[in-house]
């Protein structure tokens, strides 16, 4: 699975049932989504959405075909030479893009990276940086 | 059966002596019996590696012709402690820089000190007649210097709590970012791993006990401050000489908004006197219980909401009402169990000896809090009666009011008395220059809160970063009970 962030411009909202625009044209696609995170941000309505990675594609296509925007995707980088493996980063982490691995070492995945910044700050080493 | 150190001594030194981590201890333990591991395993190694507050190291310089007593010293900025001989101090790792505080502080310095890094020292004497000099400022490396001795008064926790965060706002604290409405959670502790956890009666370590200190040898020099043994909270105190010791087993580290710590690596080796050690040192996590606390209650005694094994806290979630939160540690396992790795080879490889306590850790001390000369005042003692009005009345009912009374808030409620709102003097002056007539458009809903049993200083802390002049005092229900403005607080 891989998480992409879309919004649907107010815009498009004309009615209660615009809302479930993004929904519908995902499942139109006969796949299975996972909402992460539902919000109101400044131009529309946000979603955080996990689909199968070999549909992002399709799915991409198809949401802009509805006019519905998919976010370019942020991304954080780890310095490992100054990361220590504490930990203090993974519970902040929404989509498990910083998990520790079997061994208690820091792992990061960038597909699964939406670039929320939560993590940045939770960083006693200064270790997580915005890119 | 039982040994003695000179026997594990001698096994050591002959090359024949069996070693486990307390890890590997545990499955040991389970796979062969408590008498079997009483006989075959020698010593069982344990390790941690997190942030100790209560770290720090005792420098000496050597002195300067003309000499000098130094009155003032930094080292890279920060302010070392000088209270003793000219050319002594002590720099603690939580003092912050004053160039760049909550970027560099003590514990970077002594990261850098030990990486050979060239550090800056400057210092300022008020001169005497056998030290005449007034000023220095001059770079060194740990080389240059006479002692550079760790000296640590609180290390290895036997355990610590988990740390969530009930308010409605994410917290900064020195157990991590914790987001508001049990976001997520942190622990501190490596667990089975800790030294500790795996000699809890304390029967081996103790005064003199030689450890993995920073990635050198050090020494346990007594019981730690607050070392609080009746409910398993006991602390060390250990010294070791800074110039064995590596850059990877001692990081600076800065805590967003609370400041600077230091991660310290500690690894203590248990030798299996008998069985009862044997048994204590195969203890699991499933068997290693701490509380959750709630860090949303900016007091000492925080509610505690539950207990939890670190079994369930190593997991990556734990339950609480009824819900999943994501929860990681402060501590790097990754590390600890490298520090028992480390400390295991060195003993089997014959280059560490064991040796007992001239004297162990006192199980019966108390662990007292500070006594207050001047009482702690709370929002009930200084509250005084709110001017309130409903919500759906008029602006200009409101205008009288401030009138009136001759105040500056309003608290809009409902007709339950739940707190709807805020209304300043301000609101109204501005409602007029716009023209405004609806209480609904000049209200502030979104108001900052406070409860009869908050100290008064967090309910000042709490206006100061808000830039705010008053707190409507409210109870569970968010009922008004009250108001609490700067003026009370002058
Ligand atoms: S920015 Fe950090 S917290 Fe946010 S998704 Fe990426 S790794 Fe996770
Ligand atoms: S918080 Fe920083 S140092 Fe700790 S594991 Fe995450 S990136 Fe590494």
């Amino acid at each position: 699975m891989t998480v992409i962030n879309v919004t649907l411009p107010f815009g498009l909202i004309k009615k209660v049932d615009d809302y479930s625009k993004i929904i519908n044209v995902i499942l139109e696609q006969h796949i299975s989504v996972n909402i992460l995170k539902f919000s109101t941000g400044r131009s529309g309505i946000n979603l955080l959405l996990d689909i199968p990675e070999d549909k992002i594609n399709s799915i991409t296509e198809a949401l802009k075909k509805n006019d519905i925007i998919v976010n370019k995707k942020g991304r954080v980088i780890i310095d490992i030479d100054l990361c220590i493996d504490c930990g203090a980063c993974v519970s902040l982490c929404p989509t498990d893009a910083l998990h520790m691995d079997e061994k208690g070492l820091l792992e990061y995945s960038l597909e699964r990276c939406l670039g929320c910044g939560l993590c940045i700050d939770a960083c006693p080493r200064s270790a997580i940086e915005e890119t | 059966m039982t040994k003695t150190y000179s026997e594990i001594n001698e096994k050591i030194r002959n090359g024949n002596v069996v070693v486990l981590t307390a890890e590997e201890m545990i499955d040991f333990v389970d796979e062969h019996g408590v008498k079997v591991a009483a006989d075959e395993i020698d010593v069982v190694t344990t390790g941690t590696f997190g942030p100790m507050c209560s770290s720090g190291a005792f420098l000496n310089f050597g002195n300067t012709d003309p000499p000098i007593k130094f009155e003032h010293l930094w080292l890279n900025d920060v302010h070392a402690y000088h209270g003793n001989a000219a050319v002594d101090c002590y720099i603690g790792c939580t003092r912050m820089a004053d160039i760049s505080p909550f970027e560099y502080g003590g514990g970077h310095v002594i990261e850098d000190l030990v990486s050979g890094k060239p550090i800056r020292l400057k210092g300022n004497s008020y001169t005497t007649d056998c030290y005449p000099l007034a000023e220095v400022d001059t770079e060194f490396t740990i080389d240059d210097i006479n002692q550079a001795i760790l000296c640590n008064p609180r290390n290895g926790y036997q355990r610590y709590v988990c740390a969530v965060n009930s308010s409605e706002k994410t917290i900064y604290t020195y157990m991590g970012k914790l987001l508001p409405n049990f976001g997520n959670a942190h622990y501190a502790g490596a667990g089975s791993l800790s030294p500790l956890s795996n000699d809890p009666d304390y029967e081996t370590i103790g005064l003199g006990t030689r450890i993995f200190l920073g990635g050198g040898i050090g020494y346990v020099i007594g019981e730690g401050t607050q070392h609080s043994p009746s409910n398993r909270f006991g602390t060390l105190f250990l010294k070791g000489n800074l110039k064995q010791m590596t850059p990877e087993y001692l990081r600076g580290v800065t805590y967003e908004k609370y400041g600077t710590s230091m991660f310290v690596g500690v690894g203590i080796p248990i030798p299996i006197l008998n069985e009862g050690l044997a048994k204590k040192t195969a203890i699991s996590d499933e068997n290693l219980l701490t509380d959750v606390v709630d860090y949303g209650v900016p007091r000492r005694d925080r509610p505690k909401l539950r207990q939890v094994t670190y079994k369930e806290l190593k997991s990556g979630s734990i339950e609480l009402n009824g819900k999943k939160i994501k929860c990681s540690s402060l501590s790097s396992l990754f590390h600890s169990r490298k520090i028992a790795e480390t400390l295991k080879n060195w003993i089997l490889n014959g280059n560490f000896l064991l040796n007992p306590p001239a004297e162990t850790l006192p199980t019966d001390t108390i662990f007292k809090t500070m006594k207050l000369t001047s009482e702690l005042k709370f929002v009930k003692d200084l509250k005084k009666d709110a001017e309130i009005c409903y919500e759906d009345c008029d602006v200009k009912i409101v205008a009288e009011k401030i009138v009136r009374k001759n105040t500056n808030h309003i608290v809009i409620i409902d007709r339950e008395h739940t707190l709807k709102g805020i209304v300043t003097s301000f609101d109204i002056t501005k409602a007029i220059a716009e023209d405004k007539h609806e209480l609904n458009e000049i209200i502030t809903k979104r108001v900052f809160t406070t409860k009869d049993n908050e100290p008064i200083s967090n309910a000042a802390r709490k206006m100061k970063i808000n830039k705010i002049s008053a707190l409507p005092v409210i109870d569970d229900e968010r009922k008004v009970v009250g108001i609490i403005t700067s003026e009370e607080l002058m």
